[in-house]
Formats: C-alpha cells, structure tokens, sequence
C-alpha cells in the first residue's frame, strides 16, 4: 500500500494535485486550470491517483469530480506513529539501562 | 505559499535520567553501549558502526527475534552522517531508517538532533526527530497534516446538493 502510494506520489503533478485536493474536491476542470497541464495529462496523473485509491471521483451531470480518500492517508499515518513510538520507547530503554549498568561509586 | 505536503514534521521527547551527562554521552556514543539499550524490545543490534567525527558515519542495524514471531529475522537499518558534535551536550545526525527488502515502502528520512543538559547528577536529554522525506526517491517529505476529510465530504455533499 505504502509503497504504490509513494510511487503516486513520487511525481511532482500527482503531489501538486493531492495538494490542490486538500482543500475540498474539485472538478477536473479546475484541476486542469491551476496545474497548467492538459487535459489528457491531467486525466493521465489522475487515474494513477485513482489506481493508488489516493483519490476517487464521483459523477456529477458531465462533470467528474474529485476527492482525497481518507485511507491511505490514515495507513500512511498510522506508520509514522509507529516510527515516533520506537524513539519513544528507546529513551525509555536509555533510561533502564542507565539504571541498570550503574557503576558503584568508589 | 504555504505546503504542508512539504512542511517537515517534527517530534520532540524529552527525559531526564538520574545520571552525570558524560555517562549518558557516552552511551549515545559509545557502540558497545549504545547496542545495549538500542532496541527495541526482542531485537538485537547485529550492526553498530560509529564514526564519532563531523561527517562520519552511523550504522545500527536491529535484527527480530525469535519472539517476534512472523517479523523474526527483519532487518531495520539506520544510516547515517554527524552533522554536529559537540560534547558533551550536541549531537546531530541525518539518517535513512527502512525495512531491509521494502525500502520502496518504508524508507524514512529524519534528521535526529539530540541536546544533553548536566543538572550535576541528573541530566536532561532532549531529542527531536524531525521527519524530512518518506518514500525511497520522493520529493514527498512527511506532514505533519491534518487531513480534514469531515469538511471534504461536507463540501462534497454541497456540489452535489
């Protein structure tokens, strides 16, 4: 999971895009306007996205709009946590072993 | 403008150890002690490499044990380059840390800064990690972000409404 997202978003469009959908979804339209891309290139990073399950699009008349899927994002999180809990734990660990391997003053 | 996409995440302990500052230096520093209390639990340190100098190398390499069941043989390197080195109080080091056979999904760039403070027989350790990029060869650095999905489902509700 982590590793196909980090490939989605490994390419500068595709990160400009998450970007741009941090703040509410967006018709396709306005992500072709603010990226300064064409459509077919637009289209292209977006379905990447959409293969990732980074983004996902909902029909409205004839327009497709998209948004962030919460997931990936919560998976991607949830990994980092993992990372701050191990320093965590490891001052602890620091503070066992200081107490542990105490030399006897003399 | 602003982008938190980019915006590097910082995480900041502290302690304070019921120790002189040269004991605690010495065991951040030290590889023979710095493998004992490395961690975490029910892994070893098979690799620990210190090259105690400005733009020397850092190695430490964890390994699973048996008890970690599935996870038992994992390999978790940190490698690294000081950055700063001033003893007994600074140390700063940037490091990769990955899974050894998934560094495509698990390669984390931080950038470790660790200041000690004497308090005569205490001393205070602060560290901050600070998260500069994830992925192997993502410009992605970490957020530290709030993803707001709550609000993008209302404003989604209101174009479709």
């Amino acid at each position: 999971m982590r590793t196909t997202m980090f490939r989605a978003l490994g390419e500068p469009n595709r990160l400009r895009i998450v970007e741009l959908l941090r703040s509410g979804p967006l018709p396709v339209g306005d992500i072709v306007d603010q990226l300064d891309r064409d459509q077919p290139h637009v289209s292209k990073h977006l379905r990447v996205l959409s293969d990732s399950g980074i983004v996902a699009a909902q029909r409205q008349g004839r327009q497709r709009i998209y948004r962030l899927e919460s997931e990936p994002f919560t998976e991607l999180q949830e990994w980092i946590d993992t990372f701050e809990r191990t320093w965590n734990e490891r001052l602890d660990r620091l503070g066992a072993f200081l107490r542990d391997s105490e030399t006897p003053e003399t | 403008m602003l982008n938190p996409l980019r915006r590097p995440k910082q995480l900041r302990l502290e302690r304070t150890y019921p120790a002189p500052i040269e004991r605690v230096w010495e065991a951040w520093t030290d590889p023979t002690l710095l493998r004992r209390w490395w961690g975490p639990d029910k892994t070893t340190v098979t690799d620990c490499e210190i090259d105690l100098r400005v733009g020397g190398r850092l190695r430490i390499v964890t390994e699973a044990g048996a008890e970690m069941g599935r996870y038992a043989g994992t390999r978790w390197p940190m490698t690294g380059t000081f950055v700063r080195i001033e003893r007994p109080e600074h140390l700063v080091y940037d490091a990769t840390s990955c899974t050894e056979g998934d560094e495509d999904g698990s390669t984390i760039r931080h950038t470790n800064d660790v200041t000690l403070r004497s308090l005569g027989s205490e001393t205070v350790v602060i560290l901050l990690v600070r998260i500069t990029e994830i992925g192997p060869k993502a410009k992605m650095a970490s957020f530290g972000m709030k993803w707001g999905y709550k609000a993008q489902l209302d404003a989604l509700e209101e174009i479709l409404s």
